[in-house]
């Protein structure tokens, strides 16, 4: 547990929720909802892998509490952030390597594990989150097919993009 | 404490994720336009269903309550039933009408019959002689000797009482006599069972020329002691005449099955002591 770095991951907190503010939340105002990037999920991604489930979902909620106060949507993207934080736990559990994770590990970063270990986790992880955001957005199961699925499909391919792109760029270690 | 700290290690990300879904489900249904509309509406109609669920539940739990409540009401509804049929019999003539207002006006509106709801515990249909228990006694106002109906037609005749039950003679007993008429027509006759098939009684002392139709409505006649006149008993099947006798046998399907026979209504007749007193002193001179 000592090896738990607090600042790398404060800087993504207030890095990824800027970004999230300033450009990508002005882009999907823009685009009437249809290129909705969600990034700010990637802090609760690479958050330490030994940091417990309760700690990773309350931190999940907090960081999208703090975009939801933001973009003025309340409870939105706090929901989908605390569940992104229960399912990031439950794939780490499920893509666990052979011998399990150790110190030399310290987040999940293709660093660690490589790209198509990091692809695997990250599809699922935003397809789940992305999913959930619009799920919560719309608020009823009516807009199911007409506009939740086709939204996430969109979202999620888009931000994929983003997450591989911003990955590459900074290739976090801790 | 220990087993909750237990629960809360293992399934601590669980717990967390509801308890913190729970909040945002609260946020976005209280902060967001759209949102809260979408719940308010959902929220009528679910809390709707779920009220009607919750109804249902307890509706079926106190059903037996109900029941209770409902055949006292039926007895209540009853009584009041036959004794407006007896007051509306009377015919509203002047002289009706005059004495009404005088000391007689008590003896023409005068409520004659009270029901008294009771269950049939026990019941046999196969034997010569039927007999059929209830769960209502002495103590409960029920005497030897009164009728016993069901809501759509003839039950029995209490023949001995206890504190709290009474066994009745079943209609489908050889010593059951009900004076009965057809509907539609003066004549009257004798309802009695020949110890054949438990659904048809038969009615006996109707004059042959009569022609009757199957299907006609027997009902209790108004000479009867023990049974409120005009309480429907069955219906014609078929009627014959037997051999060097002027009156016709009607064969009548009963409108209550005797093998039903459950939530029954014993019948009191006010009356019956002072009229069986004046036969009697008929029948000793």
């Amino acid at each position: 547990m000592n090896s738990i770095n607090i600042f790398p991951n404060l800087w993504r907190f207030i890095g990824l929720t800027a970004v999230q503010f300033i450009i990508l939340s002005k882009v999907s105002l823009t685009a009437n909802g249809y290129c909705n990037i969600l990034l700010y999920p990637l802090f609760i991604l690479f958050l330490p892998i030994q940091l417990a489930t309760p700690a990773a979902v309350f931190l999940g909620f907090l960081i999208g509490l703090t975009v939801d106060l933001l973009t003025q949507t309340p409870g939105v993207n706090a929901s989908a952030g605390a569940m992104s934080g229960y399912i990031r736990a439950a794939l780490l559990f499920r893509y666990a390597p052979r011998g399990g994770y150790t110190a030399k590990e310290p987040i999940p970063s293709p660093h660690y594990f490589g790209w198509r270990w990091f692809l695997s986790v990250t599809a699922i992880f935003f397809a789940v989150h992305v999913f959930w955001y619009f799920s919560m957005a719309y608020f009823t199961p009516v807009y199911l097919l007409s506009k939740i699925l086709p939204q996430t499909l969109l979202g999620w391919s888009l931000t994929m993009v983003i997450v591989v792109l911003y990955t590459r760029l900074f290739n976090p270690k801790i | 404490m220990h087993s909750i700290i237990q629960l809360f290690i293992r399934h601590g990300g669980l717990l967390t994720l509801v308890v913190l879904e729970v909040v945002c489900f609260y946020l976005i249904a209280s902060f967001n336009d759209s949102q809260r509309q979408i719940s308010s509406v959902s929220w009528l109609k679910y809390s709707g269903q779920l009220l009607e669920w919750k109804t249902e539940g307890l509706d079926y739990l106190s059903l037996k309550e109900q029941n209770e409540r409902l055949r006292n009401q039926i007895a209540d509804l009853g009584t009041q039933l036959t004794n407006a049929r007896l007051a509306g019999g009377t015919p509203p003539d002047t002289f009706a009408y005059a004495v009404k207002i005088d000391t007689l006006e008590r003896q023409i509106a005068r409520p004659e019959f009270t029901l008294i709801p009771a269950k049939v515990i026990s019941n046999t249909i196969s034997g010569s002689n039927n007999w059929l228990m209830i769960n209502r006694g002495r103590r409960d106002g029920v005497q030897p000797n009164t009728g016993v109906i069901t809501a759509g037609g003839l039950a029995g005749i209490v023949r001995y009482v206890s504190d709290d039950f009474a066994v009745a003679m079943s209609v489908l007993h050889r010593q059951t006599k009900i004076s009965a008429s057809l509907k539609n027509y003066e004549y009257f006759g004798s309802l009695i069972w020949e110890g054949d098939d438990p659904q048809y009684m038969t009615l006996t002392d109707i004059p042959s020329h009569i022609s009757v139709q199957r299907g006609d409505t027997v009902q209790v006649s108004q000479f009867s002691l023990l049974f409120p006149a005009g309480h429907l008993a069955g219906r014609v099947d078929s009627a014959y005449l037997k051999p060097g006798s002027n009156f016709l046998s009607i064969v009548v399907k009963l409108s209550q099955t005797p093998a039903a026979f459950n939530n029954v209504y014993v019948v009191n007749n006010k009356f019956s002591d002072q009229i069986d007193q004046l036969q009697q002193a008929v029948k000793d001179e």
